[in-house]
C-alpha cells in the first residue's frame, strides 16, 4: 500500500469537500449552542438539530464522495493516476469517517459534557446518547460501504433512506429495551449488560462493514 | 535479437487477449507497440478501442491473456506502470469545482518528472488560464487541460482514447499540432484511438484497425497506404473480370469494374493488359477508405464462415 498516495488522494477530496464540511461544522456549533444555552427545551431541540446536522452531513458527504466520482466522469482521471483500486478505496473510507467523525466528535463530546456536568439533565441518558451516536457512525459506514461497492447514486439513496429509517426504528427499540430504558431519566449513568452489548454489536459492524468494502472492493476486475 | 531484447523494445504487448460481456466480447487480442512509435488505433463505435485500452491501462482486468506494458504485467502492476503513462479519454472529466492550476498542483505532486516550465509554455499555447475553474472552461479547453496534465508529467507513453471527438475544428488543430510537437522526441511511445481516420493519419505511423472485438488489421501507415489500390478498368464486349491474386472486393458495373486490392504491385497492370482488359486508372486510397473497405471484407468474411457453419 502506498501511503503517501493515500494521503494526497485524501487531501484531494478534503480540498474537493471543503464547504460541505465548513457547512457541516457551523450547523454543528450553532446545533450545540442551542443545546448548550438553551435550558431544557433547548436541550431537545438542540439535540435533534444536531442529529439533522449530522445525518445530513453523513448522506451528502458519503454521497459526493462515493458516488460523484463516477457520475461526473472524474473516475477515469483519478484511476489513470499511479495508484491501485485498494489505495482509492483506503483513501474513500478514511476521508469518509474523517468528514464524519470531526462533527460527531465534537457533536458527542458537547452532548455528553451538558449531561455530565449540567444539574438539570439526567446522567442517565449517556449511555443511550452514546448508542445513538455509534448508530450514526454505523449508518454513515452502511452508506459508504454501499456507495464504494456499487458506485451507483440510485443504491447509495436507497440506503441513505434506510439509515435514516433505522436511526428512528433503532433508537425507539433501544428505548424500549430493559436494560437501557430503566435507567435512561435516572440522575445516575449506569452501564447495564444490555448497553454493553449494543454499543459492543454496533462497532462490530462498523469493523465488518468496513472490512468487507475494503475485500470486496480490492476484488473487483473492473474499475471504470 | 532474443526474446528478451525484442520484448523490451516493446512498449505495449497483448498477448491473446480476451474480455467478455453479455454482449460484447474482445477476443484474442494481439497487439505489439514498438518504443518510440505512434499507434493509430481505428474501429467504429463499439469496436472494442475503449475496452482494449482500458485493458492495456489496467483499470479492466482481462479474462484471457497477457498483457506488458513498459514492462510491467497489468494489471497486477498497474500502479508502477501509471507513473509511466499519460492517459487523456474522451470520457475524462477533471473536477468543476477547482481550477486548472490546482489540478496542475495535484498532479505535480504525485510525478517527479513533472515539467513546470512545460506545463507553463502549454498553457500559453493551449491559451489557458490557470486560474479559471473547470466548468468555466468549454469542452475544447478541457481537453486541452487534460492533455496538459498528461503531457507535462513526461509520460514515456502516452494513450489517447478518442481526445479529439467533439472539438471543434481549431481546437483540433491545436490538439493535433501539440502532438505533433511532442512526437519530436524518440522516446516516446503513442497510442491514439480514434474514428476519425485523418486525425490518425496525420500523426501515426503504424496503424490497427480493429472492429466487433477483434483485430482486423495492423501494420505501418505506409505500407497501408501503398499496397491498398483501386484499379479502374475496362472490358472487351464479353470479357470477363480478371482473377488476380489480392483482389479483395469488385465493383463498378458491366464492362467498367474496379478492383479492390490490398496487395498492390505494378505487375498487376500487366497481369490485366494480359487477360484483354483496359487499366483505366489506379487510384490510391485515403486511410479512410481502406479501413472501410477492410471493416467490409472481414465481415463479409465472416457472415459467409456463418452460412458454412
Amino acid at each position: 500500500m502506498n501511503f503517501t498516495m493515500v494521503r494526497r488522494l485524501i487531501l484531494k477530496d478534503w480540498y474537493l469537500q471543503r464547504l460541505p464540511i465548513a457547512l457541516s461544522l457551523l450547523g454543528g456549533v450553532a446545533a450545540m449552542a442551542v443545546l448548550v444555552l438553551g435550558g431544557k427545551a433547548g436541550f431537545t431541540l438542540g439535540l435533534i438539530l444536531l442529529v439533522t446536522v449530522l445525518v445530513a452531513s453523513s448522506a451528502i458527504s458519503t454521497t459526493n464522495l462515493t458516488v460523484l466520482e463516477r457520475k461526473e466522469q472524474t473516475l477515469p482521471f483519478v484511476m489513470s493516476l499511479p495508484i491501485s483500486f485498494r489505495e482509492y478505496t483506503a483513501a474513500k473510507l478514511i476521508v469518509i469517517l474523517v468528514v464524519f467523525l470531526i462533527p460527531w466528535s465534537v457533536a458527542m463530546g458537547a452532548s455528553f459534557a451538558v449531561l455530565a456536568l449540567s444539574p438539570t439533565h439526567s446522567q442517565g441518558l449517556i449511555p443511550y446518547v452514546a448508542i445513538m451516536g455509534s448508530e450514526m457512525l454505523m449508518s454513515t459506514c452502511f452508506i459508504a460501504a454501499v456507495g464504494l461497492i456499487t458506485e451507483s447514486q440510485g443504491w447509495t439513496i436507497t440506503a441513505v433512506m434506510i439509515g435514516n429509517v433505522a436511526i428512528n426504528g433503532i433508537g425507539y427499540w433501544v428505548a424500549h429495551i430493559e436494560g437501557v430504558s430503566q435507567y435512561m431519566f435516572g440522575p445516575v449513568m449506569r452501564w447495564t449488560p444490555a448497553a454493553g452489548a449494543l454499543l459492543f454489536a454496533e462497532y462490530a459492524s462498523i469493523a465488518l462493514m468496513l472490512g468487507g468494502t475494503f475485500l470486496v472492493q480490492s476484488r473487483k476486475k473492473d474499475f471504470l | 535479437m532474443n526474446d528478451v531484447e525484442s520484448h523490451n523494445d516493446l512498449a505495449v504487448h497483448f498477448e491473446g487477449v480476451g474480455k467478455r460481456y453479455h454482449h460484447f466480447a474482445l477476443e484474442k487480442i494481439n497487439l505489439e507497440l514498438p518504443t518510440g512509435s505512434i499507434m493509430g488505433f481505428i474501429g467504429p463505435n463499439g469496436a472494442g478501442k475503449s475496452t482494449t485500452i482500458r485493458i492495456l491501462m489496467g483499470l479492466l482486468h482481462q479474462d484471457a491473456g497477457a498483457v506488458r506494458v513498459l514492462g510491467r504485467n497489468m494489471p497486477d502492476e498497474q500502479a508502477a506502470a501509471k507513473m509511466d503513462i499519460g492517459f487523456v479519454s474522451e470520457d475524462m472529466r477533471l473536477y468543476g469545482a477547482a481550477p486548472l492550476r490546482w489540478h496542475m498542483e495535484f498532479v505535480r505532486s504525485i510525478y517527479p518528472r513533472w515539467d513546470q516550465p512545460y506545463a507553463e509554455e502549454l498553457l500559453r499555447r493551449f491559451d489557458l488560464k490557470p486560474e479559471q475553474k473547470i466548468k468555466g472552461l468549454s469542452h475544447g479547453q478541457r481537453v486541452k487541460a487534460a492533455l496538459l496534465l498528461a503531457l507535462a508529467r513526461r509520460p514515456r507513453l502516452l494513450v489517447l482514447d478518442e481526445p479529439t471527438t467533439g472539438l471543434d475544428p481549431v481546437a483540433r488543430h491545436e490538439v493535433l499540432a501539440e502532438l505533433m510537437a511532442v512526437l519530436a522526441d524518440e522516446q516516446r511511445t503513442i497510442l491514439f484511438s480514434s474514428h476519425n481516420t485523418l486525425d490518425v493519419e496525420q500523426i501515426s505511423d503504424q496503424i490497427t484497425f480493429i472492429d466487433r472485438g477483434r483485430i482486423i488489421d495492423s501494420d505501418d501507415k505506409e505500407i497501408f497506404l501503398d499496397r491498398w489500390r483501386r484499379l479502374r478498368l475496362q472490358l472487351p464486349p464479353d470479357g470477363a473480370v480478371p482473377k488476380l491474386p489480392g483482389v479483395i472486393e469488385v465493383g463498378g458495373s458491366g464492362r467498367l469494374p474496379v478492383l479492390t486490392t490490398n496487395r498492390f504491385e505494378p505487375a498487376m497492370v500487366y497481369a490485366c493488359n494480359e487477360l484483354g482488359a483496359t487499366v483505366q486508372a489506379v487510384d490510391t486510397m485515403t486511410l479512410e477508405e481502406i479501413f472501410v473497405a477492410n471493416v467490409q471484407r472481414k465481415r463479409t468474411q465472416e457472415e459467409r464462415e456463418e452460412v458454412t457453419v
